[in-house]
């Protein structure tokens, strides 16, 4: 293990510096220290380590997460398949996921202008909820919420209906937004709900 | 042959671990070509990681990273024979300009590359870098999925391709102020569950 720093760079400064944010000088200023100094090196080199895990877990479809139009475009630039389900507010859809898919995307157009708080939750098909996503992300301008949801899960899951809602949660009480209906067929080597 | 004097696992030796960089570059100095194998293999030990990051940094890209490692430490290694290293003592600013120098290169694409690689390579000792242990996916996973929505969104969309605050603040319809606060609160959170330290969801 490496010996201690006495000006250690401190955790925000290191990601700045990964992600290129910081002026030059900066910059400058924090490779001069990079390079001499073992124990930041190995500070650097574990947040290195797990921004390649999270995009690894990601590519894997191992994490749920609300993203965005844009990110859609970079992983379809990167190679992976990604099927889509867009559906407007009152919709139904039929959805699987195939065998060769590497992502599936709930595109879920909504007006989301002015909203403070947005929730997602994910209910059978007789409404009952089972599980909720709170305070979302989301951007009025976009007029979506794209959901990627674990694709491993959507393997396992049995044939049948889910119904998604998207809350407006204000001064507390919730307002619904929009509702959306997805029909799961799995892929053909799936389980069957019983 | 460039590949021929490739070490791997090099022991440390005690006696070489102990010194500071500077004195490291020092006693390259002072033998003959060659005849202080023990220090520049200790120094390369050391610099080849934090070379490995300022080229991941650069040039994005683990093969290209690697090859600024062994292109740098060569010449710098070289450069220390020679007598030509000014300030031991400033040794990391000697590399970092030598760092600077050979991704320029890089970039333009062949450069001095191959050259200095011809020259030097066949003299100097190469160690593997060392890299931190690897992440462990299951856990990494589970880890994202206990943080707030808000937090793992930023995270994936800053981390799956290298994005910055601003250019996630424009995605999300969040400021980059409020981007940065959620991506350190976030980070830390991850790194504490990823460390065992986090048990709340």
């Amino acid at each position: 293990m490496s010996a201690a720093c006495g000006t250690p760079l401190g955790l925000s400064l290191l990601v700045d510096y990964w992600l290129a944010e910081l002026a030059p000088a900066d910059e400058e200023r924090v490779e001069a220290h990079l390079l001499g100094c073992a124990s930041c090196g190995y500070e650097l080199r574990s947040l290195v380590n797990l921004a390649g895990g999270i995009r690894r877990v990601t590519r894997k479809g191992a994490v749920r997460a609300v993203v965005t139009r844009a990110f859609l475009e970079r992983v379809a630039a990167d190679g992976l398949r990604v099927r889509e389900y867009r559906v407007a507010p009152g919709g139904s859809v039929q959805c699987t996921v195939a065998p060769e898919d590497d992502l599936v995307v709930a595109r879920l157009s909504a007006g989301l202008e002015g909203i403070g708080r947005v929730d997602l939750a994910i209910c059978d098909d007789s409404g009952r909820e089972r599980e909720r996503v709170r305070d979302i992300p989301v951007s009025g301008a976009h007029g979506e919420v794209v959901f990627l949801p674990r694709t491993a899960s959507l393997r396992a899951a049995p044939a049948g209906v889910d119904r998604l809602k998207l809350l407006a949660v204000e001064q507390g009480a919730e307002r619904l937004l929009a509702e959306y209906i997805f029909v799961h067929t799995p892929s053909p080597a799936g389980p069957a709900r019983g | 042959m460039i590949c021929s004097n490739v070490v791997s696992s090099l022991e440390t030796d005690p006696a070489e671990s102990s010194l500071a960089d500077a004195d490291l570059a020092r006693r390259v100095t002072a033998a003959a070509p060659g005849e202080a194998l023990a220090a520049e293999t200790e120094l390369y030990r050391r610099l080849a990681p934090r070379v490995e990051l300022y080229g991941l940094r650069h040039l994005r890209a683990e093969q290209a990273a690697a090859d600024l490692v062994q292109q740098v430490l060569v010449l710098t290694i070289e450069r220390l024979r020679e007598g030509r290293v000014r300030e031991p003592e400033r040794l990391a600013s000697y590399v970092l300009g030598v760092c600077r120098m050979v991704v320029l290169d890089l970039k333009r694409g062949e450069g001095r590359r191959k050259r200095a690689l011809e020259r030097y390579a066949a003299d100097v000792p190469m160690a593997e870098s060392s890299s931190s242990p690897r992440v462990d996916l299951d856990r990494l996973a589970s880890c994202l999925d206990r943080l707030h929505e808000r937090e793992r969104s930023v995270l994936v969309l800053t981390f799956y391709s290298e994005r910055s605050a601003t250019e996630v603040a424009a995605e999300l319809g969040l400021s980059p102020g409020n981007v940065r606060v959620i991506r350190h609160r976030a980070l830390g959170r991850l790194r504490e569950c990823m460390s065992g330290e986090l048990s709340a969801p």
